[in-house]
């Protein structure tokens, strides 16, 4: 094909133009770009808020049907979780009691309770496949900031990246772009959690201490590092520990404890 | 007056397409991969707009998407507006009018747009290079693309034929004599 020198020249130009943008974009802080997020905001999501509602009310009206089938193998089932419920139950009052008495001693208070928390419905989630971000129904008007930790009743969800008037945007810890410091409950070995492509119920645990010893099954929670998420909020179990020959690249995948693929409601957490 | 209607025609399937994306694909999806529909639109429009237009629907959308649900400004828009650009160039050495064509064309601009993606990604965030699921995900996306290539094939060569007319002047193939 005949190419002159100015082709060439257009074709330096648009390199160099790509570059450059790529530098500035990878720098922009999208809380920044908050005031254009808002008016664009308002054309879509009052929609979209409304979409999301009339899915809710109709799947709820389909589960009616297919339900009752299963009920009665639900309810069997359900008798028999419930006689293991209140076994673990007693037990737990037990623990609760030694617990209280113990935090007594050294003075501590329960953390969870000094949490104020604003309750969110999802009202959109991610349109492509690479990216996990959620919008939630509640934004600068309720008091939602960028880098508040969200997390739903089994755990922790994310964290706010940015907030319009009405609604505020969250990067979950299945994003694959998150990294969340956290500790194996049991042992106390700080351990990174990532998000990962391959399921989006699966995190990646690495940067395991050489001589720590984990177990499948252990309990995985924050660890307060980082200033975004406060300490203590479970995140999952660890599933399957994968060793390679350098042990210090060994690594574990840790089932999440948010099912993501079912979760409708959060909370805000907007003060520690 | 016939280039402001289709505008507000392109602006309004955007929307339609955005949600779309948005609720119907969440559920209708191919092991949870969706497809996207974006790059089909903004190809569509540099194969059959052209005059750059491609280019500057892609940037704008693409911002508005970033602005939405994505956690940087700008690499959607940037994306979006190179698929704009290879629409036009297609547009230029190839022939648009047959369906396999066109799913070559989505199939090569899928590719583009999810590897920049993931190449930006993996600059801004340092996140990890996981290969084999990202194959994964673009082949199933690859795939649900070109379906729906198939399906909206005859709306596609409509609506882009009656683009052409509006924004070109001429008809459609007085460039191949």
């Amino acid at each position: 094909m005949y190419r002159n020198k100015k082709t060439g020249m257009i074709g330096i130009i648009i390199t160099i133009i790509i570059l450059i943008l790529t530098v500035i974009l990878s720098n922009i802080d999208i809380q920044k770009m908050s005031y254009l997020e808002n008016i664009l905001n308002s054309l879509v999501m009052p929609i979209q808020n409304g979409l999301t509602y009339l899915k809710n009310k109709m799947e709820g009206n389909e589960s009616f049907f297919t339900d009752i089938s299963k009920l009665q193998e639900e309810n069997e089932e359900l008798k028999k979780k419930n006689s293991e419920l209140e076994q673990t139950l007693r037990e737990y009052e037990i623990i609760k009691s030694e617990n209280e008495t113990l935090k007594e001693y050294v003075n501590l208070k329960d953390k969870y309770q000094d949490y104020q928390t604003i309750p969110a419905y999802i009202i959109q989630k991610d349109i492509t496949n690479y990216n996990q971000t959620i919008v939630i129904n509640v934004g600068e008007k309720d008091g939602i900031k960028a880098n508040m930790a969200v997390i739903a009743d089994q755990g922790l969800v994310g964290h706010v990246i940015s907030t319009t008037q009405t609604t505020a945007k969250i990067q979950t810890i299945i994003d694959t772009a998150s990294s969340v410091s956290c500790n194996i409950s049991s042992s106390r070995e700080p351990i990174i959690v990532t998000g990962t492509l391959e399921k989006t119920s699966n995190l990646k645990a690495s940067y395991i201490p050489t001589d720590a010893t984990i177990l499948e099954s252990d309990k995985v929670e924050t660890s307060g590092i980082g200033g975004i998420y406060p300490k203590g909020i479970p995140i999952g179990t660890i599933k399957e520990i994968v060793s390679t020959k350098n042990i210090t690249d060994r690594y574990a995948y840790v089932e999440t404890a948010v099912d993501f693929k079912k979760l409708e409601t959060v909370l805000v957490i907007t003060k520690n | 007056m016939k280039k402001f209607f289709s505008i507000i025609g392109l602006i309004l399937t955007f929307f339609i397409i955005y949600f779309l994306q948005a609720n119907f694909f969440n559920w209708f999806n191919i092991a949870e991969v969706k497809p996207n529909l974006f790059i089909v639109f903004i190809l569509v429009i540099g194969l059959f707009i052209g005059n750059k237009l491609g280019f500057i629907f892609g940037l704008i959308f693409g911002i508005y998407i970033d602005l939405l649900i994505g956690k940087a400004v700008g690499i959607t828009g940037i994306m979006l507006a190179i698929i704009g650009l290879v629409g036009e160039y297609l547009d230029k050495n190839f022939s648009k009018d047959s369906r396999v064509t066109l799913i070559f064309m989505v199939t090569g601009s899928t590719v583009i747009y999810e590897l920049g993606q993931y190449i930006f990604q993996m600059l801004k965030w340092n996140t990890n290079f996981e290969i084999l699921p990202f194959i994964k995900i673009l082949i199933i996306e690859i795939i649900f693309n070109m379906v729906l290539v198939i399906i909206l094939y005859p709306l596609i060569q409509k609506a882009g034929n009656y683009l052409e007319k509006v924004f070109k002047n001429k008809s459609i193939l007085t460039r191949y004599f």
